[in-house]
């Protein structure tokens, strides 16, 4: 899975400490997900989604190998 | 009570129980309590004379209450993330744990018959010994994996 978390990030001008806090969880965890060594839950996903006013699917994406 | 609601209620208890843990503040006093049982052993084993092999069982006891405390304790900031990295991190654990059990015997009785000739006789591993590696194991696996996560 690929994502674009650290682009909608620049765009809103948020640190990952800034959009750690909006959603409740660690800096390392907005960390993990950007670097794409962890997939968030659903739940975290809409929450991004919530703050990017975004849908998922336009900063998440399936690679070929999922 | 219908049957889908008492099923409903068993679920959230069943949840609750899986999900419990004990707030942060608990890490350093599972610290504490284990730094006091090895100091506490060390006394023991230099400085005490005497039948004193009730308070070396009880140490081991409070040793591994420590642990524990220090693995069920929350980090400061638990998401979802620490919560996959300990279910890792105590799958490992119980791997390894396993095998150290069926291993580890052999590897002692093979190690005392090499270095002595007609060494120990072989004998299993007591429960203090593996459940002291479990927590170990536990605990290093998931310090390590926050710290590459």
């Amino acid at each position: 899975m690929k994502n674009t978390i650290k682009v909608e990030r620049a765009i809103l001008s948020l640190t990952q400490d800034d959009l750690a806090k909006k959603i409740g969880v660690s800096r390392q965890t907005i960390n993990s997900i950007e670097a794409n060594r962890y997939v968030p839950s659903t739940v975290l996903a809409l929450k991004l989604s919530e703050v990017f006013k975004k849908p998922v699917n336009d900063f998440f994406k399936l690679s070929s190998d999922d | 009570m219908d049957l889908e609601n008492q099923i409903n209620c068993e679920r959230k208890r069943f949840n609750k129980l899986l999900n419990f843990r004990l707030p942060h503040r608990f890490m350093t006093i599972g610290v504490v309590i284990v730094l006091l049982s090895i100091a506490l052993m060390f006394v023991r084993a230099f400085v005490l004379e005497g039948d004193t092999l009730w308070l070396k069982q009880l140490l081991q006891k409070t040793m591994l209450v420590g642990m524990l405390v220090m693995s069920m304790s929350k980090d400061k900031i638990e998401d979802e993330m620490t919560h996959s990295l300990r279910a890792q991190s105590y799958a490992i654990a119980f791997v390894i744990g396993v095998v150290y059990a069926l291993i580890m015997p052999y590897v002692e009785f093979g190690v005392s018959n090499v270095v002595h000739s007609g060494g120990e006789a072989f004998k299993d591993l007591g429960d203090f010994q593996v459940l002291l590696f479990m927590l170990m194991i536990q605990l290093m696996f998931y310090h390590n994996l926050k710290r590459y996560r």
